[in-house]
This record gives C-alpha cells, structure tokens and sequence, in this order.
C-alpha cells in the first residue's frame, strides 16, 4: 500500500457520495463553462476577415430610425471609401413561422462583393444576384436548414413592412462567422413598397485600415445638422454598440457563474466536512499512530481535491466534446451560430475546480488539527 | 537483579476543566514500570487510568508532573515530535480494535510503517512478519468486516508490533470480546512480553484480563490505591 492508495481507497469508501460530489463538481463546471462561452461569444462575437475595413453607419437617433437614399452619393464622394451598400432590415418570417429563425437585410448586389468580401459566393451567384430583382442570396446555414437550393422560391412576410415579398434563390454564400443571414436587393424592396428613398443604415469599405478614422470622422462631419444626422463607427464599435442594448450581459453572467460557484463550494465542503467527521475516530487513530497535522492534512486536501479535479474534469470535458463536436446551432435553436470553449475557459474552469479543492479541505483540517487524539478518540465511544 | 525502569512516573497530576470546576484526574502519581513488564491497570471508570496511560503514551498532557519513557520526558516534547515518537516507540491498541475499514489486514498493519523509511519490499516484509506474530498470516488480504471481532483486536495487535516498539498500550483490550477471544488476545499480548521482551501497559476492569499481568495496580480517584 502507498500513501496514494489509502487517499483513494478512502476517497470511494462511499461510493454513492463520491459519486453524487463528483457528479454535482461535474454538472457545476460544464454549468460554469457554459455561461462562460455564451458570455465570450455574446461580448465578444467572432469577426470576420473584412471587420477591420468596415465602417457601419447608422441613424444618429437609433438604429430604426430610417436614413435618407441619397445620402449613398455623398458618402462616396468621401476619399478612402471603397464601396457602399444600404443594409434594411427586412424582419421577414419564413412559411408561416412564429419567430424570424434568421435575418433578412436588402443591399446593393453591385457592392456586395466589394463590402461582404468575407463571404464567399461563386460567380454564377453573383450573375445571378445582380440580374434578377427578386433574386437574394442565403448563408449556407439556413439554406441547409430549409433545403433551400439556386433557383428555389419563397416567401417571406414581413413584421416591419405591409405585406409579402417573393424571393428567388440566386446564391449560397459562406465564409462569415455567421452564414445565417439572407440578403437581397434594395431596389427590390424599393419597388414593392412603393417608396423609395430610405435605407435602414449603410455599410461601408474603406481602403485601409489607415483610412478608418478620418472616414468615419467624415461621415459623420457630413451629416452633421442634417435631418439625418448620423453615426458612423467601425464594425467591432458598432457590434459592442448594439450589445450593449441588450443590458449588463455580463454582470448577470458573472452573477450567475459567482452564485454557481459559490453553491459548490458549499456543497463540497459539506461532503468533505461529513465524510471527515464520520472518520474523526480514524484520524485520531492516525494521530496516535504517528501522522503529523500536515500529513492529516494533505489526506483531506489530496481527497477533496481529487474528488474536485474529476468532476471538473467529466464537467469540462463534456461541455468541450458537446460544444465541439455538437451542432450548436440545434442546440441553441440558432441563438448561436458558434460556441468554442476556448483554453482561456478551461484553464479558468479548472482553477476554479483547484480551488474549490482546496477552499473545501480546509475547514475539516482546522476541525482536525485541533483535535486531540484523546477527544478524537471519543467521538463513537 | 531488578530490571531496567522503561517509564517513570513523577509527581504527574491532571486537572480537566469542566465548565468553572476543575475536575482532578490524575492527583500526584508517581510509578515505575520496569522494561519487559506487563502491569495491569485497574480502577473503575473515572478513577484516570485512561488518563495516565494516555500521558504516558504521549497522546494526552499532563497540569503538573514528569513522565519519562526510555528516558524521554514526553510532556516537554511539542505534538510534531510526539508523533515521530508515538510512532517509534509505542505500540496502541484499543478496546474498539479501530482498524481502517476500506484497508485490509495487512494494509491497517502497515499503516504506521508508511511514516518510516522503508521500501515497499521491507514494509511488506515487516507486515508478514506481524501477522504471523499474531497468527493471521492467512487473514491478510481480509477487510476488517470480513473477520471476527477477536482476529480484529489480533490485527490490531500486529499493527501496534509491526515498527517493533518496546511499549505497548492497551486499553481495555478484551473490552469488546467473548471470554474465548479475549483469552486468546491476552495470551498474545503475555507471550509479546515473555518472548519479544515487550512492556505491556494494560487498562482493564476484568480482574481475569489483569491476571495475565505480571502486576496489578489500582487507581481510586486519580491516586495509587
């Protein structure tokens, strides 16, 4: 017998609590993972290859509030702009659905290549969306998700404007961190309502990273006392902007993670404290024996840290493999498109789980440092 | 002429404090107990012979008083080396056997033999040796619920041999026994002193256990009576 084999053989001497402590370690870690990656991909999204060169602009008010069409013409008057292309909401549900399951933007099909770069489209594609009207292109995700193929109809009725529109599939793009949206043709949706002239915001490219502050200093400068002013910021601004909506995502992350953590050290430390009180006869024998306070010690701290280390192990593991290997997309019915547990999160997840180990051993070593061999003994007497 | 004295007693007096009144436990002892001596401690409960076996054991310590063993003073020595000494050179053995119950016989034997320096090969060796002491050898690999109540306090008797100690503690050894495993307990613990030339230290209320001593004492209210 070594040292190691007493720490576990004492450690599965009750099996069923062992397992219910490595169980409840285990559900908390991929509990904590969890929140940890959705608060990573909600703060900060991934970007795509062309983030850098892009300029969102938007309505100086809010973002529903419409901008005028013929501001397109003097923003690309403005040096260092590459392209532009309007980007209107749509809010279409598709065959009756309750929710909108993916969202729907008109834009130019002349710019798209040029602002979208990062997303990929072969050439007949492109053809296609720049000659028929009524044509859009899909992200690969929704389009696998209806079966949509080029060349299929369907509709979609819009919650933002009166009515119905028809749509034609002219492309299926991929290549962005999120092949969900569905674009199709400003001009299209400009003859179906009938009023031409707004646009819900623009996006821009510019030439080089080295243009980005003073375009969008421009941008805005030309709009300034307009009935349209407007605000122009970079794509990874315009994305913490509009998260930002969405409240102290993550406070309440951290509040829930804290509360998650706080409940399993709770919980490990009450199983350690029942299964060190149940031996406190044993410990004290050990005492008598020989063993020193330090080696009581690292017994407790060796078990309670095992039994930590396990479950965070099964609990981190199985959040990696779910979120890895898993189609997160079903999973999250859509909410997220990726969901990497990154090594920053299982290294965190794990120090958290080291910790509790160590949080947990300590109040039942006081108890037995304390105790004399005398009273130890006493304890079933 | 007379053997060498293993512990000496001087002197020794316990209070323990219960609430505001300070109970007497021990009240001035003094005694010798000579190497390869098996001394019967008597009294009846509350009388301190628990409690003087405990000083002289070094698991408990004394208000006032000397005890020396094998010329230790163990009331001066602080809990670490107390516990190197416990275990180099006592042996304890207790009425509720206490072994490990996820262990096996050889396992609870080799206990305190995972303190010392040996090797896996040696402790093992040492192990065997004290099972076969207390004839269990073939007992070994048996947890303690899988033997009876008389073959646990036998391996509980090999785990107080097994570092090879001169003195040996037992507190009512044959406390929890049939009279049939008693006698068989206490003839091993006769033939540690007669063949081992082990000191045996004895709590027991069973003058038929105390006969098995080479010498009987009584302590009546925390003094030799």
């Amino acid at each position: 017998m070594t040292i190691s084999t007493f720490i576990i053989k004492n450690a599965l001497r009750n099996k069923r609590r062992a397992f219910l402590s490595v169980s409840s370690v285990a559900a908390s870690l991929f509990l904590l993972v969890t929140l940890q990656v959705a608060l990573r991909e909600l703060t900060q999204p991934p970007e795509s290859s062309g983030a850098e060169l892009r300029v969102a602009v938007r309505n100086k008010i809010s973002l529903t509030n419409p901008l005028p069409a013929r501001q397109r013409g003097i923003i690309e008057k403005i040096p260092g702009v590459e392209g532009v292309t309007p980007f209107t909401w749509f809010g279409g549900k598709y065959k009756g659905e309750e929710g909108m399951s993916f969202a729907q933007f008109a834009v130019d099909p002349k710019a798209l290549g040029t602002v979208f770069s990062d997303a990929k489209m072969d050439a007949a594609g492109y053809k296609n969306f720049n000659e028929q009207k009524d044509s859009c292109v899909l992200g690969k995700i929704t389009a696998e998700k209806y079966g949509l193929k080029v060349g299929d109809r369907f509709v979609l009725d819009s919650t933002v404007y009166p009515g119905s529109l028809t749509f034609r599939v002219a492309g299926i793009y991929s290549g962005t961190p999120d092949d969900r949206n569905m674009l199709f043709r400003q001009d299209y949706l400009d003859d179906s309502l009938g009023v031409p002239g707004q646009v819900g915001m623009w996006w821009l490219k510019v030439k080089s990273a080295d243009d980005m502050p003073r375009v969008t200093a421009a941008v805005n400068q030309a709009f300034e006392n307009t009935s349209a002013e407007v605000r122009a910021e970079s794509e990874r601004a315009f994305q913490l902007g509009f998260l930002a909506m969405l409240g102290n995502i993550k406070a309440l992350v951290a509040s829930i993670s804290t509360v998650v953590v706080f409940t399993l050290v709770l919980v490990t430390a009450s199983t350690m404290s029942m299964a060190v009180r149940e031996r406190f006869r044993e410990l004290a024998i050990l005492k008598a024996l020989g063993f020193r306070r330090r080696e009581l010690f690292a017994f407790i701290l060796a078990e309670s840290f095992g039994l930590s280390v396990v479950g965070a192990a099964i609990g981190i593991g199985v959040a990696y493999c779910a979120y890895t290997f898993g189609d997160i997309g079903k999973m999250t019915h859509g909410i997220f498109v990726t969901f990497e547990v990154t090594p920053r999160i299982i290294g965190f997840s794990a120090l958290v789980a080291a910790l509790l180990g160590i949080v947990s051993a300590i109040a039942p070593s006081l108890a037995v440092a304390r105790m004399s061999v005398v009273n130890g003994l006493k304890t079933l007497d | 002429m007379a053997a060498e004295n293993i512990v000496t007693i001087r002197n020794l007096t316990k209070l323990y404090r219960q609430g505001e009144i300070d109970v007497t436990a021990l009240n001035n002892v003094s005694l010798d107990i000579a190497a390869a001596e098996f001394l019967a401690l008597m009294g009846p409960s509350g009388s301190g012979k628990s409690t003087l076996l405990h000083i002289i054991a070094g698991v408990d310590r004394p208000t006032s008083g000397e005890c020396r063993v094998q010329d230790v003073d163990v009331t001066r020595l602080n809990e670490s080396q107390l516990a190197d000494w416990r275990n180099q050179n006592v042996g304890f053995i207790f009425q509720t056997f206490n072994l490990i119950p996820v262990l096996t016989a050889a396992e609870n034997v080799e206990l305190p033999l995972l303190l010392t320096q040996l090797n896996r090969s040696q402790r093992r060796k040492q192990v065997a040796t004290a099972l076969e002491l207390v004839g269990l050898s073939d007992r070994a690999h048996h947890l303690p619920r899988q033997l009876s109540g008389g073959q646990e306090q036998r391996v509980a008797i090999a785990r107080a041999l097994v570092t090879d100690p001169k003195l040996i503690v037992a507190d009512e050894p044959t406390g929890n026994l049939d009279s049939h495993s008693a006698q068989e307990v206490l003839g091993v613990l006769q033939s540690l002193r007669q063949d081992a030339g082990k000191t045996i230290i004895m709590v027991t209320h069973d003058p038929k256990a105390a006969a098995f001593g080479t010498r009987q004492i009584h302590l009546e209210k925390g003094e030799l009576s």
